[in-house]
């Protein structure tokens, strides 16, 4: 029984109906389109300075051509699912290494070590500083395709089947562990946001919604990926977060939109490069859409 | 039993990942919490910026806070320090570099050229080459005899420089001699002059060094160290005008490190230099072409369109109209035009007294050298310019008092000059 059926059996019927994926196909084409979306998003921020360097290329290149690598392999996979997730494999490894460089390089540039030590970091460097989890996006997707590609055998053992007759063994089960991702995506998510809403002051009351729905969303998916045994009320509360993580990701896109439209209305693409990021609302969203998916499981087989 | 085994193994393994994950969000709640009361407290600690250079052992810092200690605390509060751009980033070039002097076993610009700007700020610094401050501000003093064929031909692409595409050295620039231009003429024009390695331009007459800052770069006083004075009062005009006094009497409120590209009325609600004629505000996206919003040549003694005013139009009166309604930019518009007409008339008129005493030849060949020079020069190049400035400026006393009431005073005079030389000429007849 998927835990989307545990919370409504009606929604579940729905879902068989309309939705022929399985949960690990959905993580692995959202991987897909969380990596296109992170090269377009990754340009806009590195077009920001007028100038984007040799090494900034890396991501912006990376995503594009990762996602659609993701997608052959995903074509692959209805013939040579070994292969495919060989293939897939080594994508998402390289996103997670992509993603961990980012980091170090989006560090190293918010650092001063030649400062006093009292000055080398803090806060307001931290918010003025290249956003130091966005680059940690291309390790998240990574590490949830990655837990997509292999399937686990028996469904929520924890047990991934590596080839023929290799497996292993993990602590906690897929869907705890996509849980516990969910809550990790979701934390990064809040905290790029109130990061990069800092630099307005908190002038705008908006912005707190963000702020609050982020922190809901990552202690509820944290606790129940935590727990082992998940009342059909846990369910319903963690969904409805999911539910506002997205709502929040919309009305923040449009807010952003409108926020980089002149006061007349009028389209700048200046606006939109230097402005408010419209994209970065969409991770909330993104991340309740992720959400939402590990209810579809634990079940591998589709309807 | 084998799984229970394989339960009790991994035990530990699924605290440590449960530890990590609380840990890991209690950490970024302590972030966000923190993140929020910095940010909402940050106003009131504003200047006291973290010097990126205090511990630098590097050696070019560690020499120059010796020997120029000043230039060194204002490059570690920069936020080009901050950014890791290092001394070397900016004045290290290679041994044969153009200009390139040898300094403690490498080669370096003492200032660097806007070649090393253009290497991070490329768009800017192309900007700036098709403006007004680039190879014309050089060339309104020395003419285009120093131009490589390369700048004569970027200067002729300049609207300016195809308004005056064989423009000579100024006749005052010879006759005052480099003894007092290199603290007169130069100080300003140089904002247009090539470097050794060919670029053109010194990004830091508006982008003061060390310290680089926006705030600095936008504030009307750093135009103010050129534009100022007779022959073309900006500054002075400014502080008469509504935009300048809403800048005097509440500019410290305004948002001066406000993120280039993103400037709205909550940032700057009255214009100054920048957001009328550089800044991305409204609909006028940002550049570094101080002309690109212009209508008209307002320098030139009887002005005339600008090439592509109509588009220049467009991008002005979209900054205008973040605080102007469409009545009131059609209305000042059409007037302005007329008055810039008006003042086009009477400069003309000065052309026609002076036309007799050319045809006669009875003015010398020398410029500047006798008294009626003096006053057609000053007609339109102090009085002219300044009444049509006080006009688009909203200055009223330097349109009025400062600028046609001059010109016509000297329009009279120059009147009773020719008059008196043509008399003398006709009386030696």
């Amino acid at each position: 029984m998927t835990l989307l059926a545990e919370l409504s059996p009606a929604l579940e019927r729905v879902r068989r109906r309309l939705l022929p994926l399985r949960r690990d196909q959905m993580m692995l084409l959202m991987a897909a389109v969380n990596l296109l979306f992170l090269g377009i998003d990754t340009y806009l921020a590195h077009s920001i300075s007028g100038t984007i360097r040799p090494y900034e290329w890396i991501p912006i290149i990376f995503g594009p051509v990762a996602a659609v690598l993701l997608l052959a392999a995903g074509l692959i996979a209805l013939r040579r699912r070994p292969l495919a997730s060989a293939t897939a494999s080594i994508i998402l490894l390289a996103s997670i290494v992509v993603g961990l460089l980012g980091a170090y390089f989006h560090l190293r540039r918010a650092l001063l070590p030649n400062a006093v030590p009292s000055e080398q970091i803090s806060v307001d460097l931290l918010v003025w500083a290249p956003p130091i989890l966005g680059p940690l996006t291309f390790s998240l997707t990574g590490l949830l395709g990655l837990s997509a590609a292999w399937v686990e055998e028996p469904p929520d053992s924890g047990i991934l089947r590596l080839g023929r007759r290799r497996t292993l063994a993990l602590p906690y089960s897929k869907t705890q562990a996509y849980f516990f991702m969910v809550s990790m995506g979701s934390l990064a998510t809040v905290i790029s946001s109130v990061l990069d809403h800092a630099r307005t002051g908190f002038v705008n009351p908006w912005l707190w919604l963000p702020t609050g729905v982020g922190v809901f969303a990552t202690v509820i998916a944290a606790y129940i990926g935590a727990i082992e045994n998940r009342r059909r009320v846990d369910l319903i509360v963690y969904a409805g977060a999911m539910l506002l993580m997205i709502a929040v990701g919309v009305i923040g896109g449009v807010l952003h939109v409108l926020d980089d439209l002149t006061a007349s209305g009028a389209f700048l693409l200046e606006r939109f490069i230097r402005g408010a990021p419209f994209l970065a609302p969409l991770l909330f969203a993104n991340m309740g859409s992720l959400g939402l998916f590990v209810l579809l499981g634990p079940e591998e087989a589709a309807a | 039993m084998g799984e229970m085994d394989a339960g009790s193994r991994l035990r530990p393994a699924r605290l440590l990942i449960a530890g990590l994950v609380a840990v890991i969000i209690v950490l970024g709640l302590i972030l966000i919490a923190q993140a929020v009361a910095r940010s909402t407290t940050m106003a009131a600690e504003e200047g006291a910026r973290p010097n990126a250079l205090a511990g630098s052992s590097d050696e070019c810092v560690a020499c120059h806070r010796q020997a120029t200690p000043g230039i060194v605390e204002q490059y570690g509060v920069s936020t080009m320090a901050a950014a890791k751009v290092v001394c070397r980033d900016c004045h290290e070039v290679s041994r044969g570099y153009p200009g390139a002097v040898e300094h403690e076993g490498s080669y370096v610009l003492g200032s660097p050229s806007a070649a090393m700007c253009q290497r991070c700020h490329g768009l800017e610094v192309a900007q700036y080459n098709a403006s007004r401050h680039s190879l014309p501000a050089y060339v309104a003093v020395v003419g285009i005899e120093p131009l490589s064929d390369a700048q004569r031909a970027l200067y002729q692409a300049v609207p300016e420089g195809s308004f005056a595409p064989d423009k000579m050295r100024h006749a005052l620039y010879g006759i005052e001699g480099p003894a007092i231009t290199r603290f007169a003429c130069e100080d300003c024009h140089n904002i247009g002059k090539p470097a050794a390695d060919g670029s053109v331009g010194q990004c830091q007459k508006c982008h003061l060094r060390h310290e680089f800052s926006l705030e600095q770069a936008r504030k009307p006083e750093t135009c103010n160290a050129c534009h100022i004075g007779p022959d073309h009062p900006q500054w002075e005009i400014y502080q008469e005008s509504p935009h300048g006094i809403a800048y005097a009497t509440g500019g410290y409120r305004w948002n001066w490190e406000a993120e280039a590209g993103t400037l709205t009325v909550k940032d700057f609600p009255a214009a100054t230099c920048a957001i009328c004629h550089m800044s991305g505000f409204g609909t006028a996206g940002t550049t570094h072409d101080v002309g690109d919003r212009l209508t008209w040549y307002l320098f030139a003694p009887i002005s005339q369109r600008r090439p592509s005013w109509q588009d220049n139009l467009i991008r002005m009166q979209g900054a205008c109209r973040e605080c102007h309604n469409e009545a009131f930019l059609e209305e000042f518009y059409t007037a302005a035009d007329a008055a810039v007409e008006a003042v086009n008339e009477r400069v003309r008129e000065s052309d026609a007294v002076m036309e007799p005493l050319k045809q006669q030849g009875l003015l010398t060949a020398e410029p500047f050298d006798e008294p009626i020079d003096f006053k057609y020069f000053d007609l339109w190049h102090y009085w002219g310019r300044t009444a049509k400035f006080g006009v688009w400026m909203q200055g009223p006393d330097y349109t009025q008092w400062h600028g046609i009431y001059e010109l016509l005073k000297d329009l009279s005079e120059l009147k009773v000059m020719a008059a008196e030389k043509l008399e003398a000429a006709a009386a030696g007849n």
